[in-house]
C-alpha cells in the first residue's frame, strides 16, 4: 500500500495469481464489463500471445470518499494485476507480486487441473517467501473458476475441501461473468480490514471503515449489496483480519 | 534459501502520478492531429502540459477581427490580457470553463485527464457562440479608434459554434488524445517490464552460477582430499608390504632353513600374492600422482623402437604361456618423442598385457608404430605449421573379444569394467587404462580405441614427434 497525502490518495494493489490459463485475465475483463466506467480505467494488457498472458494485466479502480470533510475526502485506487500463469515467467510473476496488499487465487475447477492448482499456490508460496512476505499474513481468497465446464469438483466435494482451509473460497464462471464480483469483493473486504486495522484508513479517508464496501458497490455500479456478494463466500474465515482491528 | 527481492516494482514502472503528457506523446504528431482538427471545424486549437508548456499550437491564421484589434494599441493591451488569463485559466474539478472576450467571442478551456490525473489542458477558441449578431459594447469601447461597423463586419466573420458541437469536438479530441497516451503508456510499461523480467532472470540465474561455482570449489577441493588420501594410504600399504614379501622370499631361498615343499608351495602363494598386491598399490599410489599432478616425469629423448623392444621382451613367455602371438611391426623413420622411458615403458606393458588377457589362444597382438602427420587442410599456413604436428602413432591391435562402441570412453575412467559383475571372467582393478590415458595425456598424447577387423581391439597411442632432427653428436 502506498499513501500520498499531497495528493490525497491512498494505493492499493491486489495480485489475481493462479496457474495458466486458470481465467485470471478472463476475472479482469469481466470486472471491467460490470463496473461502471466513471471508476475503472483502462484495462491494460500487455503483449499476449496465443490468448496467453506475456506480462500482466492492469485494472485500476478509482473510488473516491464520500466524505463531509471541507475539501472533500481522499480517493482510493486499486489497481488489479495479473499475473503470467505459465511456469517460464517465474521472474515476471515475482515482479508483479512484489509488494502486494491481496491476492486472490484463481484455481480452474477442472479435476484434470488439480495438480496444477497445487504446484502454482507452491509457486506462490515460494514467491512470497522470497519477497519477504508471510502468506499467514497476506490476505487471500480462493476462486474455484470455470464451474460451467463439465468435469469439475462437485459443488458438495468444494464445499467439503473449502471447509478445511482458511481461506474464503468463491465459486465463479468467470466467463460468463460469475463470481467475479464476489470475489473481488471478498478480497477488498478482507484487504481493507487488514489495512485499517493496521493504519487506520478509514480515519484517513473520513469515512466509517464499514462504509468502504457499501460506498465501492455504489461507485463502480453494482446493483447487489454487500452482504449478498460477501455471503456467497463458501469456507474459510471473511472475517479473519477483522478481528485485528482495534 | 531466501533470494534477494527484485530491483524493481511493477508500480514504480507504471509511472504511477508521474506520467507526463509530453513524454508520452510525439510533439509533432500531436500538431499534426490539432491541426487536422483545426481544418475540419474551423476553431483554433492548442494543448498545455499541466505544467503550463505549450504541446500543440494549430491557431492558424489570426482571425480578421483579431487582427484590426491589434493594429490599435489599447485592442492590443486587451487582446494580450485575455489571451494571458485564458492561459492561465484553470478548469478546475469540473474540467471545463468558458471564458469570454471582450469582442464576444469565446475560448473554452478542458481539462485533459489521464488514469484519473490531470495531465494537460486542451484550449478551444475563440470562437463566435450563435446568439451574438452584433458587436458588443466591450469591443466597441475598446479603443477610441475603434471604427465599430468594420469591427462588427468582421467579427460576424468569425467562425461560430454552438457550446454543444465544441463539446463535441473537444470530447472527440481529448478520446483521440487517450488513446494515444494510453498505447504510448503500455508500450512504454511493456518495454519497462520487458527489461525487468530479463534483469530478474539475469539476476536469478547469477545467484544459481555463484551457488554452483561455489559447490564447484568445494568438490575440486574434496577431490583433491581424496588424492591424498589415496598417496598417503598406498604409500603407508606398501611399507609393511616389502616386508611380507622380502621375508618371504627369504624364506623361500632357505634362508631361515629347508622347508618341505608344502611349506615352499604355501610361501611362494604369500610372495605371488604379496606381489600382486604391490602392483595394485603402486597403480593406486600412480593414479593419485597423476591425480593430484605430483606426478614428475624424467623427461629425455625416447627412441619408440627400444620402448617395444623391452615390452615385447618382457611379455613374450606371458604370450607363449597362453599361446598368444607377439609381433613387432616397425615403420620407416620413426621419430624419437620426449618422455618418461619408464613411464612409456609402463603405458605400453599395461596395454599389451591387457591384450594378452582379452585375446584367447592361438590369437594374435601387433605393436606397430608409425609416423602420422595432419592430412590436408584449409586452415592458413599449413605449410608451415604441419610440420610441427607430426606425430608418432603405435597401434597394439588384438584379435581378442573387442570393446563395445558405447563403451570406449568409460574404459579409460578409474575403476571402471565393462563388465562389473562379480563372477566375471577376467580380473583386474580396472585402474590400468585410467592410468594409461592419464600417463600418456602426461606425455602431451593422445589414446583411443578403434575396430579390428574381423574381431578384436586396437588402442591407438598418439605421441607429439620430437621435430628436431637428433644432432648428430
Amino acid at each position: 500500500m502506498q499513501i500520498n497525502f499531497g495528493g490525497r490518495e491512498i494505493a492499493l494493489k491486489l495480485v489475481y495469481y493462479g496457474p495458466a490459463l486458470s481465467g485470471k485475465t478472463t476475472n479482469l475483463r469481466s470486472l471491467h464489463e460490470l463496473t461502471s466506467d466513471k471508476s475503472r480505467g483502462r484495462l491494460m494488457t500487455l503483449e499476449t500471445k496465443d490468448d496467453r498472458t506475456l506480462f500482466f494485466d492492469m485494472l485500476p479502480l478509482t473510488l473516491r470518499a464520500e466524505s463531509d470533510r471541507p475539501g472533500g475526502g481522499m480517493s482510493m485506487r486499486i489497481k488489479i494485476f495479473t499475473v503470467p500463469g505459465q511456469v517460464l515467467h517465474a521472474s515476471t510473476r515475482r515482479l508483479v507480486l512484489q509488494g502486494a496488499d491481496g491476492v486472490a487465487f484463481i484455481a480452474d475447477s477442472q479435476i484434470c487441473e488439480t495438480e496444477h492448482n497445487a504446484a502454482s499456490f507452491l509457486d506462490l508460496r515460494q514467491n512470497l517467501k522470497d519477497l519477504g512476505l508471510n502468506l499467514k499474513a497476506l490476505p487471500l481468497v480462493i476462486q474455484f473458476n470455470k464451474r460451467d465446464l463439465e468435469k469439475v469438483r462437485s459443488d458438495d466435494e468444494l464445499g467439503q475441501l473449502a471447509s478445511k482451509g482458511r481461506e474464503p473460497v468463491f465459486k465463479a464462471s468467470a466467463v460468463h461473468g460469475k463470481g467475479v464480483i464476489e470475489t473481488f469483493f471478498g478480497l477488498l473486504h478482507l484487504t481493507w480490514s487488514k489495512l485499517d486495522g493496521e493504519h487506520q484508513l478509514a480515519k484517513m479517508l473520513g469515512i466509517d471503515p464499514r462504509a468502504l464496501l457499501p460506498m465501492a458497490a455504489r461507485q463502480l455500479g453494482l446493483q447487489q449489496d454487500v452482504t449478498t456478494l460477501l455471503s456467497s463466500c463458501v469456507g474459510g474465515r471473511l472475517d479473519r483480519h477483522a478481528q485485528v482491528a482495534p | 534459501m531466501n533470494e534477494a527481492a527484485p530491483h524493481v516494482a511493477v508500480e514504480d514502472l507504471l509511472l504511477d502520478g508521474r506520467l507526463r503528457l509530453e513524454d508520452l506523446v510525439d510533439r509533432e504528431g500531436l500538431d499534426e492531429l490539432c491541426k487536422s482538427f483545426v481544418a475540419l471545424f474551423g476553431i483554433p486549437v492548442r494543448i498545455y502540459s499541466s505544467d503550463g508548456g505549450l504541446l500543440a499550437d494549430a491557431s492558424g491564421d489570426q482571425h480578421e477581427i483579431c487582427a484590426y484589434v491589434n493594429t490599435l494599441a489599447a485592442g492590443r493591451r486587451a487582446c494580450a490580457g485575455t489571451v494571458g488569463a485564458v492561459k492561465a485559466r484553470d478548469p478546475s474539478d469540473t474540467g471545463d470553463v468558458v471564458h469570454p472576450c471582450f469582442t464576444g467571442a469565446q475560448y473554452r478551456i478542458l481539462a485533459l485527464d489521464y488514469d484519473g490525473r490531470r495531465v494537460g489542458r486542451l484550449i478551444v477558441g475563440p470562437f463566435l457562440p450563435p446568439q451574438v449578431t452584433e458587436a458588443p459594447a466591450t469591443l466597441r469601447a475598446i479603443d477610441p479608434g475603434l471604427d465599430g461597423d468594420r469591427a462588427q463586419a468582421l467579427l460576424l466573420k468569425m467562425p461560430r459554434a454552438k457550446a454543444q458541437t465544441v463539446t463535441r469536438i473537444a470530447a472527440h479530441l481529448k478520446g483521440a488524445l487517450d488513446l494515444i497516451l494510453f498505447s504510448g503508456h503500455k508500450s512504454f510499461v511493456t518495454s519497462k517490464i520487458h527489461v525487468a523480467s530479463v534483469r530478474e532472470s539475469y539476476r536469478q540465474l547469477e545467484d544459481k552460477a555463484a551457488r554452483l561455482q561455489e559447490a564447484f570449489d568445494r568438490l575440486k577441493e574434496l577431490d583433491h582430499l581424496k588424492s591424498n588420501f589415496l598417496a598417503t594410504v598406498s604409500h603407508e600399504l606398501r611399507t609393511p608390504l616389502t616386508s611380507i614379501i622380502g621375508y618371504s622370499e627369504m624364506l623361500a631361498e632357505g634362508l631361515a632353513g629347508e622347508m618341505t615343499p608344502d611349506q615352499l608351495g604355501f610361501v611362494k602363494t604369500i610372495q605371488e600374492k604379496g606381489g600382486q598386491l604391490l602392483s595394485l598399490i603402486m597403480s593406486l599410489l600412480d593414479l593419485g600422482k597423476l591425480e593430484s599432478g605430483t606426478l614428475r616425469l624424467a623427461a629425455r629423448t625416447v627412441t619408440v623402437e627400444s620402448v617395444l623392444n623391452e615390452v615385447l621382451s618382457t611379455l613374450t613367455p606371458t604370450a607363449r604361456k597362453k599361446g598368444v602371438k607377439l609381433v613387432l611391426d616397425l615403420g620407416t623413420n620413426i621419430a624419437d618423442v620426449r618422455g618418461d622411458p619408464e613411464r612409456l615403458r609402463q603405458v605400453f606393458l599395461n596395454l599389451v598385457e591387457n591384450a594378452i588377457k582379452f585375446t584367447p589362444p592361438d590369437g594374435s597382438i601387433t605393436l606397430r608404430s608409425r609416423m602420422a602427420g595432419d592430412g590436408p587442410g584449409e586452415e592458413d599456413g599449413l605449410t608451415l605449421l604441419a610440420p610441427t604436428r607430426s606425430r608418432v602413432e603405435i597401434r597394439v591391435l588384438d584379435t581378442g573379444i573387442g570393446i563395445p562402441v558405447r563403451e570406449r570412453t568409460r574404459v579409460f575412467d578409474a575403476f571402471y569394467q565393462v563388465d562389473s559383475s562379480s563372477t566375471r571372467e577376467y580380473g583386474g582393478t580396472g585402474l590400468g587404462l585410467s592410468i594409461v590415458r592419464r600417463l600418456v595425456e602426461e606425455h602431451g598424447g593422445t589414446i583411443a580405441i578403434e575396430d579390428n577387423e574381423p574381431q578384436g581391439t586396437v588402442f591407438v597411442v598418439s605421441l607429439p614427434a620430437l621435430v628436431d632432427a637428433p644432432q648428430a653428436s
